[in-house]
């Protein structure tokens, strides 16, 4: 079946679309780090809420504030101070980790004996910023500078690709990876997508063909149901929907999602499935199938249905982005995905984060998710010229 | 054409009572009044509020109750305080009660109602205004330079600006206009939040809230307004025009426009609904006590009888305009008249 | 319609067809049409109101008419490719031997008769479905009916194939990667798939070319003579029809208004209506007079026919009892009948 499809008109007309081809590129990067999130290379859910580094920390173009700096010393400098001064302070040491970055020292009074002085001089710098003297003084920056270069020989480098990259994006007010978090993202982003669209394409093309081909009873029934759900502004179906799990069994997982998601998305492929085979309906060789013999079921499945797989996929592409936008809508409002990072968590945490200036999580949520979602608009569009040049 | 319009009438009534049997059920899920009261409630309190919702009797019955509720239009009620000279002296007494909000003590659906239509139409009646305006003249000149530069400029935008998520650009417009803005030049321009009534106020309050709206509405609003041109001007008559000799943009604004009305409009019709109901997350994000912000309370304090008769006059208003919409549209093109 | 009416020349049918392979008796295919707002049956359009025909074993009866006379509704009616609204089809598949109405048979007892009866349809580009290779558009019926498999069913799809002037190559391209005529030549593969006895062709040489058609038709011919098929062929011009029909039936507006050997409508037209049909071919020869009978005025709509004659709104000839009955069928000999007021029977 695969060889017939390759070698239609409409494929051959959407492989020579260059853009559509890199968007399909875009896309399959975005598959690939799925599947291998997936299977668990890259980066694992729990890793996404681990400490990384200091709170809110800027990501790598932007040159942080001297208010900033310090505010990050002194949570590196406090974060081994206070686990040697503990009372296990052996085992707090040994317990710290910031994704790959270990203590250098291991022994607790060492800990202590290094970082006192550099105390001094942080509490000094820290007045001085006070007093707003500090860049009157010529010498406070370079000795920030020192003591900045005293304070990350205090732990060790990171090792591997993904510990390199973990403060690439900054991180957030709990001190977590955003980058790490934004990519988590891409994996719940495209289970979302895929098992939503899936579904609801499937689901909306069975509905949809029967009703076309088998009229009657059948029709107006799954009329009168799309009919009604349409009848639902499409936000308020999806938090009434999503309500429904609340303080339920299946709340904190992506069930009440993929309920909503499904429930809402199948009105529009079932639609356009619908129309269309009402016309194929009347074309001639199904009733050549009909003269030769075949049973409508079979005519439905094996004569119809295929003719109707281009738009199958334009629906697919086009509800895989209604499924991306709105997970972040209704994580938003708290409705949506709960117990792990998601496009929608990290703008909705951003939120707070924007008001002080700090733009990092949004914008990593963001064009993440930009670069998803614009390829598959522009893909939805190629397939759309491909196959069906009468859309809009 | 009557009788069209009757048959469509007569179609939609099951598809409503489609529409509040989906409802109810959905709502009924998880117990409304064990929501409400949270886990620490009194079994008497729980009864109490039970009964005094009618949440105690068979489905079927609660069904036919609501049903009637809404033909009665019983939810526009406000409480209407009657004082009747009583033995005691003086005692107020509610003569008609509508239906009572459950986290809004005293308050009716019909109270909020009210009050909360007009902040949400002065938001989303001028978006649409200037939505309108702005895709239409966009996608004409797309029309116009099609295949060129500023044609394919402006599509690109729209592409680009249809991939990020209206939230992101409710918070960085909150976040420059209002809040930079305000800094930069010292004053208050735009209100961060909030809202007042009264036309010296819109600008401040609602502006906005109403260009973002507008923003994101023209990505998708564009391109299929420049579909519908492209469309027309690929039609015969538009050639035979051109054959005539007369200037392209004559043809435009002349025969193009007129016939790219009837799909125009017929989309924006189809908007109607939503007018109504404002838009949840620009109420919600910038505090306009708007139609959409009370549904939204009301869902999230488990304020169930508001939930259900909003969510249920929404339907309702939506069916009404896809009737509308039909009937525009049948009147506009005979075709759908005779089937 | 009673045997013994029917007999007597009530009827257009040929009589001196004994035997046929298929017999329409009073064949009704009427579309309802609903009015108001709970739709109501408030009439119907009449695309086919009661025609009768015999097809004998090994010939050609051709159906022709103008667009809109139910010429094509007809051919799809007959093979329940619609549902009849009234008549029977009967069906004598062996010489002789008993007959069944196909009108009354169940759904999977007519599936039985179904590889029996097949079509060829007139627009080569939607009669194939465009996803299937051609090997499955002709190989799937054989399948199905159980009647190759594997490699038998692959030489069973090249002989066809090579029987109707394509190369067996053909059999993993798929429609679009041919031309009308060749498209053609596929439908015509596919309806022969089945070792049919009858073939509805429905317009099957309308949409090609004046050159194309030629070879279809020569085809058809061939293919008649070796696979010993009847055919109904379906057309709105005559000069198409007439090497390929033994019979000739003329239609207008859902009643046979003439019927008799291709020989008595070319040379002695009786009905007017054929008159001016055979009047509008053109014919290569220069030095005869032009008398091209130039019929006035439109096809009236079939939901609501003129009364009497059909064609007496058209008709050159019509005088006051046309609009009063609607004419009998007049027996011109065994084989040649019309439905005219105006005609005296020859014998």
């Amino acid at each position: 079946m695969m060889r017939r499809f390759f070698r239609s008109r409409g494929v051959r007309k959407l492989v020579r679309d260059r853009l559509a081809m890199v968007a399909l590129g875009v896309i399959s990067i975005y598959l690939a780090l799925f599947f291998m999130m997936w299977c668990g290379f890259l980066v694992e859910k729990e890793e996404t809420f681990e400490r990384v580094g200091a709170n809110t920390e800027v990501g790598f173009f932007e040159e942080p504030t001297i208010e900033q700096r310090l505010l990050y010393l002194e949570f590196y400098l406090d974060n081994l101070y206070s686990a040697a001064d503990s009372r296990t302070p052996e085992a707090s040491l040994a317990a710290i980790d910031l994704y790959g970055r270990l203590p250098t020292l291991t022994d607790p009074d060492a800990v202590i004996e290094r970082i006192d002085p550099l105390w001094e001089v942080y509490d000094e710098l820290v007045e001085l910023y006070e007093d707003d003297a500090f860049s009157d003084d010529p010498e406070s920056l370079p000795r920030l500078e020192e003591l900045e270069a005293e304070a990350a020989t205090l732990y060790t480098e990171p090792e591997g690709l993904m510990g390199r990259l973990a403060l690439a994006l900054g991180t957030d007010r709990q001190g977590r990876s955003i980058f790490l978090r934004a990519l988590y993202s891409i994996k719940i982003a495209v289970q979302i997508g895929l098992v939503c669209a899936l579904i609801s394409v499937a689901i909306g093309t069975i509905l949809g063909g029967a009703a076309a081909f088998f009229g009657g009873v059948v029709d107006h029934v799954i009329v009168w149901l799309y009919s009604t759900f349409s009848a639902i502004p499409y936000i308020v179906l999806l938090m009434v929907l999503a309500a429904m799990f609340l303080g339920s069994a299946f709340e904190g997982t992506l069930v009440p999602v993929y309920t909503a998601f499904c429930m809402t998305f199948w009105i529009a492929p079932c639609r356009v499935i619908r129309g269309e085979v009402m016309k194929l309906r009347e074309l001639e060789y199904v009733q050549a199938a009909t003269a030769v013999g075949f049973g409508r079921g079979r005519i439905l499945l094996k004569h119809i249905i295929p003719n109707t797989t281009h738009l199958m996929f334009i629906n697919f592409s086009l509800l895989f982005i209604g499924a991306i936008k709105a997970e972040v809508i209704l994580s938003f409002l708290n409705l949506g995905v709960k117990n792990e990072p998601s496009w929608g968590v990290m703008i909705k945490q951003a939120t707070q984060e924007v008001i002080s200036g700090f733009f990092w999580q949004i914008g990593a949520a963001t064009v993440f998710m930009f670069v998803l979602v614009l390829a598959f608009n522009v893909l939805s569009d190629a397939l759309q010229d491909a196959f069906d040049p009468k859309h809009v | 054409m009557w009788t069209y319009i009757l048959r469509r009438l007569l179609y939609s009534i099951p598809v409503y009572l489609g529409i509040v049997l989906l409802l109810m059920a959905c709502l009924r899920v998880n117990d409304p009044v064990a929501g409400f009261l949270g886990k620490g409630a009194s079994e008497e309190a729980y009864q109490a509020k039970k009964e005094s919702m009618g949440l105690d009797r068979p489905f079927v019955v609660q069904y036919f109750d609501f049903l009637r509720q809404l033909v009665t239009f019983e939810f526009i009620k406000v409480p209407d305080e009657e004082v009747t000279a009583s033995e005691d002296g003086g005692a107020a007494v509610l003569r008609s009660r509508g239906i009572e909000s459950w986290s809004q003590e005293g308050r009716t659906v019909g109270q909020i109602l009210r009050e909360s239509i007009i902040p949400s139409i002065s938001i989303t009646v001028p978006a649409l205004c200037f939505t309108l305006l702005i895709s239409i003249v966009i996608a004409l000149l797309s029309a116009y330079y099609r295949g060129r530069l500023p044609d394919k400029l402006m599509m690109v935008s729209a592409v680009l600006g249809m991939s990020i998520s209206f939230l992101v650009y409710i918070i960085f417009g909150q976040y420059w206009a209002a809040y930079l803005l305000n800094q930069k030049l010292e004053l208050e321009f735009f209100a961060v939040q909030g809202y007042e009534p009264g036309a010296a106020n819109w600008a401040h309050y609602c502006l906005l809230p109403v260009l973002i709206s507008t923003i994101v509405a023209m990505g998708y609003d564009t391109r299929f307004y420049r579909a519908v041109m492209v469309e027309e001007s690929g039609r015969d008559y538009i050639i035979t025009a051109r054959a005539k000799g007369s200037t392209k943009r004559k043809i435009m604004f002349v025969h193009m426009l007129k016939n790219a009305m009837i799909p125009i409009i017929t989309r924006v019709m189809s908007t109607l609904p939503f007018l109504v109901m404002g838009s949840i997350l620009l109420e919600m994000y910038f505090n306009i006590p708007g139609m959409g912000r009370a549904l939204l309370d009301s869902i999230f304090s488990n304020d169930f009888p508001v939930t259900q008769m909003l969510v249920a006059v929404f339907a309702g208003i939506f069916l009404v305009s896809v009737i509308l919409t039909d009937v525009f549209y049948a009147l506009v093109d005979p075709r759908v008249r005779l089937s | 319609m009673s045997k013994a009416a029917f007999e007597a020349g009530a009827s257009s049918v040929d009589l001196t067809i004994e035997d046929p392979l298929l017999e329409v008796r009073d064949l009704k295919k009427y579309f309802p049409i609903r009015k108001g707002v709970f739709a109501r049956h408030v009439g119907d359009v009449k695309a086919v109101d009661g025609i009768s025909f015999r097809v004998r074993r090994n010939e050609t009866l051709s159906l022709v008419g103008e667009s809109g006379c139910g010429k094509t509704t007809a051919g799809r009616t007959l093979l329940r490719l619609l549902a009849p609204t009234g008549g029977s089809a009967l069906y004598r598949p062996i010489p002789n031997g008993p007959q069944v109405d196909l009108f009354e048979l169940s759904n999977a007892k007519m599936r039985g008769f179904r590889s029996d009866l097949q079509i060829i349809f007139q627009d080569p580009f939607a009669s194939l479905n465009p996803r299937m290779p051609v090997s499955m558009i002709i190989g799937e019926a054989l399948r199905v009916h159980g009647l190759a498999r594997g490699a038998e069913l692959e030489d069973r799809v090249s002989q066809l194939l090579e029987r109707v002037g394509l190369r067996a190559e053909a059999r993993n391209r798929f429609p679009h990667e041919f031309s009308g005529g060749q498209r053609q030549r596929i439908g015509i593969a596919r309806a022969l798939a089945l070792n049919p006895r009858f073939i509805v062709c429905d317009e099957a040489v309308s949409a090609l070319d004046v050159s194309i058609q030629a070879q279809i038709i020569n085809l058809l011919k061939d293919l008649q003579e070796e696979f010993n098929l009847s055919f109904l062929f379906i057309a709105h011009d005559l000069s198409v029809v007439k090497y390929l029909s033994d019979r000739i039936a003329v239609m207008y507006l859902g009643r046979i208004v003439e019927t008799g050997t291709t020989q008595d409508i070319f040379e002695r037209a009786a009905h007017p209506y054929t008159q001016a049909l055979l009047s509008a071919v053109p014919r290569p020869d220069p030095t005869l007079a032009k008398d091209r009978i130039v019929l006035q005025g439109d096809v009236p709509s079939p939901m609501n026919p003129p009364s009497g004659c059909h064609f007496r709104t058209r008709c050159p000839l019509a005088e006051d009892r046309c609009a009063e009955t609607y004419p009998d069928y007049v027996r011109l000999s065994a084989t040649h009948s019309a439905a005219c007021h105006l005609i005296q029977p020859e014998t």
